[in-house]
């Protein structure tokens, strides 16, 4: 797995220079401060792109990593879900985003039982949102949800 | 000698009156829970709370606030240990080996040493309170930007170079950590950077939602497709006591720890994060076995949990003996003092003894309230890790995730945890260390700002760290550190070959 590498290498790089490139447009203002805000940011950059050459040309030998199988794909739906429900937390509100969030996770990580599928969720959505809301009285969004109740 | 235990008595006496105790009781617990959440560490947490603290005389005021403050330090070890959920900065380490064993279950043990390792540091810390404060606050004050810069690059170094198989890569993981400080506005100057003109990221990332996303998002992604490929696998929970075995093994980690914590508590600079990483990376370096570290080596554990609540002690130093905060928590503790008509200054000891010595007598108090409250709960906690993973892992990222939201209230912070899990997810593959980017993020900006300071005063000339004698110590260990393991390795295998 020497191409996992040197794709790894090459993400490095690409930060590295892209983070570099960022930093050389910023405007300077040097008043009173010889450095600036600009400087250290370069000097970052800098570090990183050598270090994705460095990787490059000679990458660390040592244990393969572990290939990317079927299973991989769990772990991307798993992000996606959660990005829909980063998301959905504002947009229906926090315990219906989170009931949902739990009911499809729990289905993609093997839950059989339509019962337990359905009532740990809507428990631990409610649960959560009244013990931030009402015990610790950290606001949590009600969303659309909030909405149709007024 | 005598005099002070004459004061630590009079501190005691105070911390002993029922409504005091109870207090500290009152601390010690909802510090405890605001620790086992993520996402509201010690300070946030502390300052949610001082309203509580109104009308109550100084020195309750300041017993009930500190005993948010260790319940929270407590409490972060918890998450850190059972679920791969870092509370804070600071509990990052104690990820490392307490997840590792907890999955090898050892969740008990490494629970167990946490508490009593917190516990012992705590009171040396208390100790070296009283015994050191003063003569320590001057030494303090030597650290200019030019020693305090030279301080974080020793911690850097020293945590690139032990955290994984490669230094280049190790340093790949800070130089990322650094770069993700470096987003938002600039504070001298105003100038906005690295924001994609998404104004919700002027403020900056926050460390928590870094924490979160490398630390648990990052494994939970991980764990759901070992699970999926019927990989993962927890062992069953051996035995939930510690032996004494393991704590002969961790004592003499949780004493070194305990000392280097409090003398890096006094420094500025996000000291106790950076005490809990340099703590750990003493051990793993001292060890006969430094290959054990990372996969449940319990001396991992004992070490920056000692560390990271000794270092909560130096930390008081500054502000008790020169008014000056030091750090974000100890910012709320002077809040705090103000509001309550104290004005924290180099006189507070001869001018409110009632309240520094109640404080450091509840402290001695407070420990062994939460050893008591803690060591119980042990057996409870151990019960979390039979929850089917099928459900484990969801309700791990919803709690993570309403522990983020409830940050900064910014479903923005929600997206980047998940990126930022990705990206831990595939640095993990690679084999990339993830702790040097928590300790680069934690120092990023104190960094910039201290080499920044230095050059001011100097006017741009780097003269000034050559005439510092500790700045150039620093960076004399700070180079060590990183070309040592190499020759070590060397001269190490050497041996081999020829015995």
């Amino acid at each position: 797995m020497k191409r996992a590498e040197r794709i790894g290498a090459a993400v490095v790089l690409l930060l590295g220079a892209g983070y570099l490139w960022d930093a050389l447009l910023m405007e300077d203002v040097t008043i009173g401060d010889p450095l600036g805000p600009k400087v250290f940011p370069v000097i970052l950059g800098g570090l990183m792109a050598m270090l994705g050459i460095s990787l490059l040309i000679r990458p660390v030998d040592g244990s393969p990593p572990r290939p990317l199988t079927a299973s991989s794909a769990y772990a991307l739906v798993l992000a996606l879900l959660l990005c829909a429900y980063g998301l959905g937390i504002e947009w229906i509100g926090y315990p219906a985003a989170t009931f949902l969030f739990l009911l499809a996770a729990s289905r993609l990580l093997g839950e059989k039982s339509w019962v337990a599928g359905l009532v740990i969720p809507l428990a631990l959505s409610l649960g959560v949102f009244g013990l931030f809301t009402r015990v610790l009285d950290i606001p949590l969004p009600l969303g659309l949800i909030g909405k149709l109740m007024e | 000698m005598i005099e002070i235990l004459n004061h630590l008595g009079y501190g005691l006496q105070i911390a002993l009156v029922p409504i005091n105790l109870l207090y500290a009781f009152i601390g010690c617990l909802v510090g405890t829970l605001i620790g086992v959440l993520p996402g509201i560490g010690p300070a946030g947490g502390m300052a949610l709370l001082i309203p509580l603290t109104y009308g109550k005389e100084p020195a309750s005021a300041i017993i009930l606030l500190a005993g948010i403050y260790y319940g929270a330090m407590y409490g972060g070890s918890t998450t850190s240990i059972l679920l791969n959920v870092p509370g804070e900065a600071a509990s990052v380490v104690t990820t490392l080996d307490g997840y590792q064993m907890a999955r090898k279950g050892r969740a008990g043990p490494a629970l167990s040493i946490a508490a009593i390792g917190s516990f012992i540091a705590g009171t040396i810390g208390v100790a070296l309170l009283m015994l050191l404060g003063p003569p320590l606050a001057k030494v303090a004050l030597q650290f200019g930007p030019a020693e305090t810069f030279a301080l974080m690059v020793f911690g850097l170094s020293t945590v690139t170079s032990l955290a994984g198989k490669s230094v280049r890569k190790g340093l790949v993981a800070t130089t990322f950590g650094l770069m993700l400080a470096t987003v938002g506005s600039d504070l001298p100057t105003g100038i906005i950077r690295f924001t994609f003109d998404i104004p919700k990221l002027m403020e900056g990332v926050d460390i928590i939602v870094v924490a979160i996303g490398l630390f648990a998002v990052s494994e939970i992604l991980s764990s759901a497709e070992e699970m999926r490929a019927g990989e993962f696998l927890v062992e069953k929970v051996s035995r939930i006591w510690l032996s004494f075995q393991d704590f002969l093994q961790s004592i003499g980690a949780i004493l070194r720890g305990s000392f280097l914590g409090f003398f890096i508590g006094v420094l500025p600079g996000a000291a106790h994060v950076t005490a809990s990483f340099l703590s750990y990376t003493l051990e793993k370096r001292l060890s006969k076995h430094p290959e054990r570290f990372g996969q449940g080596e319990i001396r991992g554990v004992a070490a920056p949990e000692s560390a990271n609540n000794s270092a909560a002690c130096g930390a008081l130093i500054p502000l008790l003996t020169m008014g000056l905060p030091a750090s974000a928590v100890t910012a709320v503790l002077y809040g705090a003092l103000l509001m309550t008509g104290v004005r924290p200054s180099p006189f507070l000891f001869q001018k409110h003894p009632d309240v520094v010595w109640g404080l450091i007598g509840s402290m001695y108090i407070g420990n062994v309230m939460l050893l008591i409250l803690n060591l119980p709960l042990v057996a409870l906690w151990v019960k979390i890790l039979r929850t089917p993973p099928r459900w484990l892992f969801p309700i791990v990222l919803a709690v993570s995730f309403v522990g983020v939201y409830s940050v900064n209230a910014s479903a923005l912070d929600l997206l980047l945890a998940t990126l930022l899990g990705v990206v831990g997810y595939f640095m993990r593959r690679l084999d990339y260390p993830l702790a040097p980017v928590i300790l680069g993020l934690v120092l990023g900006n104190l960094l910039e700002q201290a080499l920044r300071q230095t050059l001011m005063i100097s006017g741009g000339s780097l003269d000034i760290f050559w005439r510092s004698p500790i700045a150039i110590t620093l960076f004399v260990l700070a180079a060590a550190v990183v070309a040592l393991p190499k020759v070590l390795y060397r001269s190490q295998s050497k041996l081999e070959v020829e015995t």
